[in-house]
């Protein structure tokens, strides 16, 4: 059984006036409501010379309702580009350059993962699924 | 001008035949700039009760949209229940994104783009636990 943990820190000595923020959250990644470790993993890196929404990760790869999460990170280092991420229809939001973002991945009913670069000039992406 | 960082570690020793070591830190700016976001709903609590099974909005968009659209937003989110079988399913208006196990968490760029960006929680029938998340907004606020 693989042991895999996710962690977090969010902090910020001045978002809020005298309350200084730091949080710190870890989870190991185990399989759906067990305490067995999730044992599949893919890694990648893509490349995008165009602008359209395209298809990052297809939901058949892994489990549907599963407990798979998902790692995404704009590699630009141009701050105004950015990638659109998508599930099936839904966007949740724009990624901007160095941004990453953590999530749980259901994948069921076609919903596969998309991301739409705002530029066509060489964005670069990297991506871990972690997966039942 | 505040300055608020994301830190993200990944790391298994065994989950390939190469150790896993992902880390990476991101400063929170305003879309397409170096300057820091400001506006936050702070660290909330949300407790599901076990009757609550239906969907409900966790982070909505209305009445105020009080983050702007289509900018450099980011929600975080983690299951903070005791019991491991405990679950919450996430969705972005009727698209589900995935299930939070207990002590799971998320952080993903929000949108915020119209009343189908509400993030909203779904509680499994089965659940006989009060379901604790705990939630933040740190964003673009629509005045800065």
């Amino acid at each position: 059984m693989a042991t895999t943990t996710a962690s977090i820190t969010l902090a910020s000595s001045d978002l809020v006036d005298g309350m200084a923020m730091n949080y710190y959250k870890t989870a190991t990644l185990n399989k759906a409501g067990t305490s067995t470790g999730l044992e599949k993993i893919q890694t990648g890196t893509r490349e995008y010379l165009a602008t359209g929404a395209v298809e990052l990760l297809d939901e058949s790869v892994v489990t549907t309702s599963g407990a798979n999460k998902v790692y995404i990170k704009n590699l630009s280092t141009d701050a105004t580009e950015y990638f659109e991420v998508a599930i099936q229809a839904e966007v949740l939001g724009r990624l901007y350059a160095g941004d990453w973002m953590f999530i749980p991945w259901s994948a069921g009913g076609s919903n596969n993962i998309t991301v739409n670069p705002s530029v066509a000039t060489s964005m670069k992406i990297e991506y871990v699924v972690v997966h039942e | 001008m505040a300055t608020t960082t994301a830190a993200f570690t990944l790391s298994s020793s065994d989950i390939s035949s190469s150790p896993l070591s992902k880390s990476t830190t991101a400063t929170l700016t305003k879309a397409g700039t170096t300057i820091g976001l400001q506006q936050t709903s702070g660290m909330s609590r949300r407790i599901l009760k076990a009757t609550e099974t239906s969907i409900a909005d966790l982070i909505s968009t209305t009445p105020e949209f009080t983050y702007t659209a289509d900018k450099a937003n980011k929600v975080y989110v983690c299951n903070s229940s005791a019991d491991s079988t405990d679950y919450v399913t996430i969705t972005i208006h009727a698209e589900e994104i995935g299930r939070l196990y207990t002590g799971d968490w998320m952080f993903m760029p929000w949108s915020a783009s119209d009343s189908n960006s509400d993030i909203r929680i779904t509680a499994p029938s089965t659940h006989t636990n009060a379901v604790t998340l705990d939630y933040m907004v740190i964003g673009e606020g629509n005045a800065a």
